[in-house]
């Protein structure tokens, strides 16, 4: 089977700023930051820290209180997303003939923590001896793709990936992948995440990776690339994607924002937490290759750019070994500065991010970056909205722990 | 609370049913309870009226069939 060209016909996100997708970019463009702090009530000590969540966002009013009542948040903000999503690629929903080898891959690195977690609390804290019936189903890991597919009336794969911090990247490089090679004509993709669960945000504080503030710092808590960064700000949200054979988009006059043509990954093999920059090397290079792009092509990369110690100099060090001499004109930005770190949800909202980048031709910044870490330098920091550079070809790098790279590439759409 | 004022909030709250149409003789699965739903609402009746049901307990099929039944454990158990 002949490799197909794969059209982006639809994009759609749950904003943390509450507005939607047009009002998500300029707020980037802008450098504003969507961290706040967030105090929680839970005892024996409250949850202190920088969060990013989506205020707007009534799960109720969007999906239909029956649907939502069997969904734990994940996987509201998902389908909530998906149907942004497929909207905007001008399909319907519902049970509609034709669409069995259409599918949805979908990332995820924690499912539905808060429904689990709410169980513990009736069992341990409550005294209680069971939990609700619905506790599987709204906790199980592939709760989101199924609600879609079932939503969207999709009867091709359906499938969840758990990849950490690459989840919702290598959800869109696999489907990538089947509408490339023709398997399937359709597919929806992106990924979501609700990390704010008690336990969940108390495991991530023992790491010693997240960012420190209070109410009036926590805006700038998330400082990829500063000498003085402190961490990641963890977020929940939802991004997804259509992926669509390119000729079945243009036979239906479908709007195309933009073309996926790579995707490479790579495992470090080397340790669970630190990244190495020979791994991050071997998923840049794959994806290059696999889209048939040079190097000397890309305009721009959207960055992993956590704001940890040790995984920003090395996501330099892998540009500045992959793009040479190149490397220091090579536009770089982290946008988890403003709109944080949704873990399985992130690698599809910064898709989105290099996919609008290369459409608007406009690149968002790394905001907070007055202090850059001389152990970061090398490449093309982005401290500031840039226009007015033509932008042909873009990365977005997702580097998760376990040691798994995931790598996607995009053309501006021709 | 009786068994049928229960399940008429219940539905309401989930599926936002009109308590009018929640009548003895209305079918549980046109008022949208699937097998999913209907475990939460015996879920909501033990943990309401602090009944335990067994579980091969045949589903009921009608809101009156639903409501009597549980009438019956209730006062059974009671």
């Amino acid at each position: 089977m002949s490799q197909r060209r794969v059209a982006i016909t639809g994009l759609g996100l749950i904003s943390p700023y509450g507005g939607d997708l047009p009002d998500f970019f300029a707020r980037l463009l802008a450098g504003e930051s969507a961290v706040r702090f967030l105090r929680t009530e839970d005892i024996p000590r409250p949850l202190t820290i920088p969060f990013v969540s989506c205020p707007g966002f009534d799960a109720d009013a969007v999906l239909g209180r029956p649907l939502a009542g069997t969904m734990d948040r994940f996987a509201q903000l998902g389908t909530a997303a998906a149907f942004d999503a497929w909207q905007d690629a001008s399909f319907e929903r519902g049970q509609i003939p034709g669409r069995d080898d259409w599918g949805v891959a979908w990332g995820t690195a924690l499912g539905g923590q808060l429904a689990y977690e709410k169980g513990y609390r009736e069992l341990w804290q409550k005294g209680r001896e069971r939990v609700s019936p619905l506790s599987v189903i709204l906790g199980m890991n592939n709760a989101a793709n199924a609600h879609i597919s079932i939503q969207l009336g999709l009867g091709g794969v359906s499938m969840s990936h758990t990849v950490a911090c690459a989840s919702s990247a290598i959800a869109i490089g696999e489907a990538f992948r089947r509408v490339r090679s023709g398997e399937a004509p359709v597919m929806l993709t992106g990924g979501s995440d609700a990390p704010q669960a008690y336990g969940v945000c108390r495991a991530w504080e023992a790491l010693r990776v997240m960012a420190s503030g209070d109410e009036n710092t926590s805006p700038s808590a998330c400082r990829p690339f500063s000498a003085d960064r402190t961490g990641l700000v963890l977020a929940e949200g939802a991004a997804a994607l259509v992926l669509e054979d390119w000729e079945h988009a243009v036979a239906r006059g479908a709007r195309i924002h933009g073309e996926m043509v790579g995707y490479g990954t790579s495992c470090d093999h080397s340790h669970l937490v630190r990244p190495e920059a020979a791994g991050q090397v071997r998923a840049l290079n794959a994806a290059l290759a696999d889209g048939g792009l040079s190097p000397d092509e890309i305009d721009y990369v959207n960055a992993h750019g956590t704001a940890t110690a040790e995984g920003d100099p090395v996501e330099v060090a892998a540009l500045k070994a992959v793009f040479g001499e190149r490397a220091g004109r090579l536009a770089v930005s982290a946008t988890k500065s403003m709109h944080g770190h949704q873990l399985g949800a992130t690698g599809a909202i910064e898709a989105i991010v290099t996919i609008l980048a290369l459409r608007e031709q406009a690149i968002p910044p790394t905001a907070h970056l007055d202090n850059l870490d001389p152990a970061c330098a090398g490449v093309d920091h982005v401290g500031s909205a840039r226009r007015g550079q033509p932008l042909r070809a873009a990365l977005s790098n997702s580097f998760a722990f376990g040691g798994s790279n995931a790598v996607l590439a995009f053309r501006a759409p021709a | 609370m009786d068994s049928i004022g229960l399940i008429r909030e219940f539905l309401q709250d989930r599926l936002g049913a009109e308590p009018e149409k929640v009548v003895s003789e209305a079918p549980l699965d046109s008022l949208g309870v699937d097998s999913l739903m209907m475990l939460e609402l015996m879920f909501e009746f033990e943990d309401r009226f602090g009944i335990t049901l067994s579980k091969d307990l045949k589903s009921p099929q009608t809101v009156g069939e639903m409501a009597a039944l549980m009438d019956r454990l209730r006062s059974e158990q009671s």
